[in-house]
């Protein structure tokens, strides 16, 4: 079932389109990344999901109906890049608060909240006030009110930030948990190795415009350039290779980098290489990460917010 | 509705259960009570004893009419010596005296005597009055002005104002009563709309506005606060009231004893009395309301437009703050004349109605204040603050998650055009 639909999404604000003509679905247990540069429109985009801002044109359903910022914030958790607590509020107070904006009753809230801070190991918090927490114990407080009144949909931008390995782990843990309890969770961060680790699917926005849009696996078939890396040696020190099937890009050693076209297939190389006597060690192909991708459709573009003089 | 009315509650409960919320609430009567008395006691102290000897050349000042005199003037003391004005100018500090006075023997003819002495008198006043007294006694005497015909020259008819509406409307009651409750307006509405804009700036700051934002509109989020506030002024408002009443009764059974509070109370006791109490209340909660609500609206607006920075606040606050002293510099005139074109127009304009509509209404309804003024005053201070909280929440939304450099109010005025 799709849980999230975009529909041609715009804003355009006095200087500059933040979001311009987006469109994207997310499938229900679908962890997603909102990828792209500074500046390129995710917050905006963000803010119109969760019913912050209004498109300027384009429409947003959720589980297929038109969605309703008023009567939806229940079904979505939101944690945004820029958060914070009241300072002087006491923890278990303000988790009680912010849940019941969401909908929950008090003794519903407070039950929730009890079983979250048990669970992440938080349950002598309760009575604290947040400014004796620190930033990485903030943020843990931060994810729990975000999911406690269990939202279809979660938003999490750089929900990581500030974490040590440890509390990042358990974080990570809860988010594939809440998955594959039916939770469909929007992802956004620059960390690209998170993302591979992470997510099903992803967009990639810059400038406010889609620039990629598919599963993981997907768009690093997309991008590759047909590189292997082959590990094998010859009788014969010295013996060089002369061949039209692939080239050879780098070699050093037993390691050997080419490159071959795509109407070449992978056995057509083994077979070449096998045929000439060479002890085949290892054979894969390199995909480039995406963090390489990443960087390539993003370099090169201006900065996204490029003031003008008013 | 159900949204506003949580947020309301933690803007209430957070501030009420502040311990500077109960030290401001105990500590503002008793400080106030601390410094009557204070005044009182310095007041009672601060008397000093003055002996002066005086040398009458004109042989009228006799003993038993300066023994008079000492008995109306107990702080000064006169005494008749007999040496010439040269030798009590050497010899009065060793006698013992404060100072002298020299009567010359032309006393009628003469514009003014002299008093010599080393220390510093604030007025001769005191003595001046005794000296009178006896020189009265000596002309009536010399004139053959007896006791009966002096009472009867001393007759005195005073004015007491009644209003042909049969109110009970005292000038001078009116007056304090107006300068009363318009200071009180001015003092709620620069505090706890301070406290609206530092709420505000601290959520901003705080970076909890854009996780409320995703859960309620920001304008529910902004009235709640402006709500929360207005209950926990009202709250304190009321127990100064409590406070007061109680202190009266406690100092009023302290019978016999007349001490400054007493004498205080006492005093608020009796303008009270001449008044409409329930009227003016109701009409000060209605105008507090309203003017509380159109300001905090406006605070709120500079607060979500500002960053961490309070000289940021306080200089976008400025023009918000000098329509609040307009309405205090109007005051003196409208209590002048609370009929005047300045009290009319500034108790209908929504910006000084709050301030300027209550120092007038104690001079009375409809006598001062017709009712069509009264409730065209009320209609537009209504349309002000729903069209100023509008205006305000516009800006608020767009302030509330927008970080970096300060804007201008041009700027800010361009927000509440936007499309969100």
């Amino acid at each position: 079932m799709i849980v999230l639909e975009a529909r041609k999404l715009k804003k355009h604000f006095a200087s500059q389109k933040a979001v311009d003509d987006i469109s994207f679905s997310i499938d229900e247990g679908q962890i997603f990344g909102l990828l792209g540069p500074n500046g390129a429109g995710k917050t905006t985009l963000i803010r119109m999901i969760t019913g912050i801002f209004y498109p300027d044109e384009g429409e947003i359903f959720l589980e297929n109906k038109k969605f309703d910022p008023q009567n939806d914030v229940g079904k979505i958790g939101y944690m945004p890049e820029e958060r914070g607590l009241y300072k002087k509020m006491k923890i278990g107070e303000q988790a009680t608060y912010l849940a019941q904006l969401k909908g929950l009753s008090a003794s519903d809230a407070k039950t929730k909240i009890r079983y979250w801070f048990e669970k992440l190991g938080m349950d002598t918090w309760w009575d604290k006030k947040v400014e004796d927490l620190s930033k990485g114990m903030g943020q843990k407080l931060q994810f729990v009110t975000t999911i406690v009144h269990e939202p279809k949909l979660i938003i999490l931008d750089e929900p990581f930030s500030g974490l040590d390995p440890v509390n990042a782990n358990m974080i990570k843990d809860e988010i594939f948990e809440l998955a594959k309890r039916g939770s469909t969770i929007i992802f956004s961060t620059h960390r690209m190795e998170q993302v591979e680790e992470i997510c099903n699917q992803i967009i990639l926005v810059n400038k406010g415009k889609k620039v990629l849009d598919g599963t993981v696996q997907g768009i690093k078939a997309q991008f590759k350039e047909n590189l292997f890396r082959i590990h094998c040696s010859h009788p014969q020190s010295n013996h060089s290779i002369q061949t039209d099937l692939f080239s050879v890009i780098q070699q050093k050693g037993e390691e050997m980098i080419i490159q071959k076209s795509d109407e070449v297939s992978n056995n057509q190389i083994i077979q070449y290489l096998l045929q000439n006597n060479f002890n085949i060690n290892g054979f894969n192909e390199i995909l480039p990460s995406l963090n390489d991708i990443f960087i390539k459709q993003v370099d090169g573009t201006p900065d996204a917010r490029i003031f003008t003089t008013t | 509705m159900n949204k506003i009315f949580l947020i309301i509650k933690r803007e209430y409960t957070t501030r009420v259960r502040k311990k500077s919320f109960l030290l401001t609430t105990l500590l503002l009567p008793v400080l106030y009570l601390g410094m009557t008395f204070f005044s009182g006691y310095l007041s009672a102290n601060s008397k000093n004893e003055l002996k002066l000897a005086v040398v009458d050349a004109s042989g009228k000042f006799t003993d038993e009419l300066m023994q008079k005199a000492n008995a109306s003037f107990p702080d000064n003391q006169l005494k008749k010596v007999f040496e010439d004005s040269a030798g009590i100018a050497a010899t009065y500090v060793s006698k013992g005296f404060d100072g002298y006075i020299y009567i010359p023997a032309t006393i009628e003819s003469a514009n003014n005597i002299m008093l010599h002495t080393k220390k510093v008198l604030g007025s001769a006043s005191g003595v001046e009055q005794q000296i009178n007294m006896i020189w009265n006694d000596i002309k009536y005497k010399e004139l053959g002005i007896d006791q009966e015909k002096m009472a009867k020259l001393n007759e005195h008819i005073s004015i007491k104002t009644v209003s042909s509406d049969n109110e009970k409307a005292d000038g001078k009651v009116a007056n304090v009563i107006g300068y009363f409750t318009a200071f009180l307006m001015y003092f709620i509405i620069l505090v706890y709309g301070s406290q609206v804009m530092m709420g505000v700036m601290e959520e901003k700051t705080n970076r909890i506005a854009e996780v409320i934002v995703s859960s309620v509109k920001p304008f529910q989020l902004m009235l709640g606060k402006i709500l929360g506030i207005a209950l926990v002024a009202i709250t304190q408002f009321l127990l100064w009231i409590i406070l007061i009443v109680v202190i009266y009764n406690i100092t009023s059974k302290m019978s016999g004893d007349v001490s400054a509070i007493g004498g205080i109370m006492g005093n608020i006791g009796e303008v009270l009395a001449g008044i409409n109490i329930p009227l003016i209340i109701g009409l000060f909660l209605f105008y507090f309301l309203g003017g509380f609500f159109l300001y905090a609206a406006l605070y709120a607006a500079i607060g979500s437009a500002v960053n961490e920075d309070l000289r940021e606040a306080q200089s976008l606050s400025f023009p918000v703050t000098m329509l609040v002293v307009i309405s205090i510099l109007m005051l003196s005139p409208a209590i002048n004349n609370p009929s005047g074109p300045i009290a009319v127009w500034g108790s209908i304009i929504p910006i000084t109605s709050p301030i300027v509509m209550m120092a007038r209404i104690p001079f009375g309804i409809p006598s001062t204040v017709p009712y069509w003024q009264l409730g065209l005053s009320m209609l537009s201070l209504v349309v002000g603050f729903v069209a100023l909280t509008w205006f305000a929440g516009k800006i608020y939304r767009t302030g509330i998650l927008m970080y970096g450099k300060k804007p201008t109010w041009s700027e800010m005025l361009k927000w509440v055009f936007k499309k969100q």
